[in-house]
């Protein structure tokens, strides 16, 4: 069986390259759990820093500096003067290209994907460790690159992190040049980054499963990064390319998309899109993967629809590159493609209706243990949820008219995104953290975090979609420079206020992550009583991760099967002889 | 009458500033808006009825399958039946949204524009907005893309003898209410966006493109802002326009007021609410 050959790479990779110590370890380890954690911190360090550009935007929101006041003053006087409107450009481009580049993709496919994934299918490394160690450093070099930005001439981009042409590509329309180069450099190589992470994380799963790990044994989270990698793989080059034609049109006089010299803006959008969506579900598919695992885990439950879930994963990942246009509906691109592109939009939104249907079936009849992980996955589901119904209304071509680039999209991206995907992060880390570190996180300061970020979460992000209904457009300096948006203030500084708790709310995470380090209660294999591979080898698990290669005899998610002692049963536990008194169709496969 | 009427439209306009419900939409003061918002009831009940009961079911399991000692979980799979009806259900709703939503779509945007609607092209640059309207022949001079340049943002042929009486204003539009008006939308320099949320519309005016295929009619006088609503540079934050919704005679009398464009080019001819109000 090509599993069990496979099995033979696997070792053979496990163990072909020396465990590297002391500081080295931390620099030329070629060792996937390493290079996971280096993602790891450096996202966590990328996340405080788009997190305080957050801030400093909502504050010129709430308290513009270029508010006119009642006495005729210019700058409202609790405002940051250093805030000028093209300096809140910078802060919003480079808010969301660090957080879409920089902290979800890298935490989501860098970190988790790297730690987990061995760890999952029963091997001792990725195909490729070199590569892999390569993606972390491109990585870093990418983000650094960008922010570089903020010290150029010209200030960091400001031309919003989807870089519309041709305000991006005419030095003398947007006034940053330098800075919109670094921008693009960056995205270049962080592009790269991802195609070097994809085709590894892809060549691994195909080929090093344990034996006994056919891909229906797979736990989901290794099949949404599984998905994930061929998105990556199609779409990240098609950016890297616009991004290279972005430097060339800026610099050297090409014009890709330069209408004066004949070339074509919509041309950028569709590029950027073609890569732009499939990116949507990048960011959303592994976090889907990795909370199904959370709720099945301390539901106590195995999955609800396994195979629909997996389906349901597949089908969002084909027709995740079918539906880019939908955000060009008012760009004036043919009126007849928007209409197809809104079909294909409505389509999409099926499968999440089906794994969200499915997360309920997970919990239900559950025995539900509410640790910080659960809650934050629980969160996960209800803020996906609400993310998706308010996607329905732009999805909706003559609503999308109205809505269009207004708040209420930063309300929904907001949901899906943090209240997605940074819920998903949170309990994806306090669940693999004690396999990562040895060590518990603290569940008081734990439950205090949740509760906290979950309440500011919605304070500030809710509200949002009732002043874009009113009417207030996003990326403006100054919602005071508008009349008809004055009244909405105060709903603004409200928003600003929440965001500040929310910002503030997450010390309270760093303080935990760190302390526990050294003062955590010591976690054992496997704390959770989970039942797949990781939790079968100690925490942390050492360099090549198996002694002795697993053999898996069941599937991923075997909780609370009657007539067992335990209620679970992991994967790599040999069938007992009477196991098959449960139903023939539950009785484990073996492997060949 | 006319006359006050007249210097109250050309006074500093206002835009409206809301003071009741300012958590919601703004009223709607154009033909189309009335299916638009339809549409957004409509997809707001479903979704809020859905939102009810999931999380209706999500707070009853999480309470009643709390760990309880003694309790074990069940042990299940899945139910295919189950998967089958909410996938079905979701493909019906969504697919029937799809199809309803491409029906109000084509009415908005596909169809011809009607005969008598008043053309005004709306050109944007960094960070203003030039504004050609027709003189008395009711016709505007054509407008090529590729013939946009800083000297003659309508790209037009000077010698085209249906612009002779076009005038131009600059950030100022006025519409009578009631007529529908046809918009010719392009731009100078980067992406610019046509947004009024009174209107319910937005639209993207992209260099090299001339857009005609955006039509609506005000049913409702009014003094709004037209804003720029695609990142712009760095005064996109202030590029708005004045725009009025007024009584057809009230528009030909300011129409009246507003002298023909000699040239191509559209600053040097805006008319200031002073020079106006003072003829």
């Amino acid at each position: 069986m090509s599993t069990i050959a496979a099995s033979h790479v696997a070792e053979a990779h496990g163990h072909g390259h020396e465990e590297a110590t002391g500081w080295k370890k931390y620099i030329w380890s070629l060792d996937h759990k390493i290079i996971g954690l280096q993602y790891l911190f450096t996202s966590l360090g990328f996340l405080l820093v788009g997190g305080a550009l957050a801030l400093l935007l909502r504050w010129q929101l709430a308290y513009p500096s270029t508010q006119v006041m009642p006495n005729g003053d210019v700058g409202n006087p609790m405002s940051l003067p250093f805030i000028n409107p093209q300096f809140y450009n910078a802060l919003f481009t480079m808010h969301a290209t660090v957080m879409v580049f920089l902290v979800v993709m890298p935490l989501l496919i860098g970190a988790f994907g790297n730690y987990l994934i061995p760890l999952k299918i029963g091997t001792g490394d990725m195909a490729f460790p070199l590569i892999n160690e390569l993606s972390y450093w491109f990585f870093l070099a990418s983000g650094l690159i960008m922010l570089a930005g903020f010290f150029v001439a010209g200030g960091a981009a400001a031309g919003g992190w989807t870089s519309y042409a041709p305000l991006s590509t005419v030095a003398a329309y947007n006034g940053t040049k330098m800075g919109q180069t670094l921008w693009a450099a960056g995205i270049f190589i962080n592009g790269l980054a991802s195609i070097m992470g994809a085709f590894n994380y892809i060549t691994t799963i195909v080929n090093m499963r344990a034996p006994g790990l056919g891909f229906f044994r797979l736990p989901l989270t290794v099949w949404a990064l599984f998905i994930t990698a061929f998105l990556l793989l199609l779409a990240v080059p098609v950016l890297s390319a616009a991004g290279a034609m972005l430097i060339l049109d800026l610099n050297f006089g090409t014009s890709f998309f330069n209408p004066a010299k004949g070339g074509q803006p919509l041309l950028w959008q569709h590029l950027f899109w073609f890569f732009g969506h499939p990116e949507v579900y990048i960011m959303i598919l592994p976090a889907m993967g990795m909370a199904s695992d959370v709720l099945s885990i301390f539901s106590r439950k195995p999955i609800f629809g396994y195979k629909a879930m997996v389906f349901a994963m597949i089908a969002i990942g084909f027709l995740g590159f079918i539906v880019w246009g939908h955000h060009m509906f008012v760009s004036g691109m043919n009126l007849v493609l928007s209409a197809a592109f809104g079909v294909s939009t409505m389509v999409i939104a099926v499968p999440s209706a089906i794994k969200t249907f499915n997360w309920l079936g997970t919990i239900w009849g559950g025995s539900i243990r509410f640790t910080t992980a659960m809650l934050n996955a629980l969160a996960f589901v209800a803020m996906f949820v609400i993310g998706g119904f308010s996607g329905i209304f732009m999805a909706s071509t003559p609503v999308n008219i109205f809505v269009h680039h207004t708040y209420f999209i930063v309300a929904h991206f907001h949901y899906v995104l943090f209240g997605g995907s940074i819920f998903a992060i949170f309990a994806s880390i306090y669940t693999w953290y004690p396999k990562m570190f040895g060590r518990m996180l603290d569940e008081t300061l734990g439950k205090i975090h949740f509760a906290l970020t979950f309440v500011f979460f919605n304070l500030c992000f809710f509200p949002m979609h009732n002043v874009g209904l009113g009417g207030m457009m996003r990326r403006i300096a100054d919602p005071t420079a508008y009349e008809h948006l004055r009244s909405l203030q105060p709903i603004n500084q409200f928003i600003t206020l929440s965001a500040i708790g929310l910002g503030f709310s997450q010390l309270i995470f760093f303080w935990n992550f760190f302390r526990s380090l050294k003062h955590g209660q010591p976690a054992g294999k496997n704390p959770w009583q989970a039942t797949t591979l990781e939790w079968t080898v100690d925490s942390p698990p050492g360099h090549g991760n198996f002694a002795v290669t697993p053999t898996v005899y069941h599937g991923p998610y075997e909780y609370s099967l009657p007539g067992h002692s335990r209620d679970f049963v992991m994967q790599n536990e040999p069938p007992a002889p009477d196991a098959g008194s449960g139903s023939p169709a539950r009785r484990p496969v073996h492997a060949g | 009458m006319p006359s006050s009427l007249l210097l109250s439209t050309l006074s500093p306009l206002q835009a409206e500033i809301r003071q009741t419900s300012v958590w919601w939409l703004p009223r709607n003061v154009n033909m189309f808006g009335h299916e638009i918002d339809f549409i957004f009831y409509v997809i707001l009940w479903i979704t809020g009825i859905t939102a009810v009961a999931v999380f209706s079911v999500m707070i009853y399991f999480i309470v009643k399958y709390r760990a309880r000692p003694g309790v074990p979980a069940i042990h299940s799979h899945g139910n295919s039946a189950l998967e089958v009806i909410w996938t079905t259900i979701p493909v019906f709703i969504f697919l029937a949204l799809a199809i309803y939503g491409n029906e109000q779509w084509t009415q908005m945007r596909l169809r011809t524009p009607p005969a008598d609607a008043l053309p005004v092209a709306v050109v944007g640059e960094q960070f203003g907005w030039n504004v050609r309207y027709p003189g008395p022949d009711g016709k505007l001079a054509k407008m090529t893309a590729s013939k946009v340049s800083k000297d003659n943002p309508f790209g037009i042929d000077p010698q085209d003898p249906d612009g002779r009486d076009d005038f131009t204003t600059y950030g100022e539009l006025v519409f009578p209410v009631g007529r529908p008006v046809r918009l010719y939308l392009s731009s100078k320099d980067v992406i610019h966006a046509f947004y009024v949320p009174e209107f319910r519309l937005y639209q993207d005016m992209v260099p090299g493109r001339v857009y005609d295929f955006v039509w609506f009619k005000a049913e409702a006088t009014g003094h709004f802002q037209l804003a720029c609503n695609q990142l712009c540079g760095q005064g996109h934050y202030k590029m708005f326009g004045k725009l009025s919704v007024v009584p057809e005679p009230e528009y030909e009398a300011w129409a009246k007021g507003k002298a023909p464009a000699t040239t191509a080019g559209s600053e040097a001819n805006s008319s200031t609410p002073v020079a106006v109000a003072g003829r």
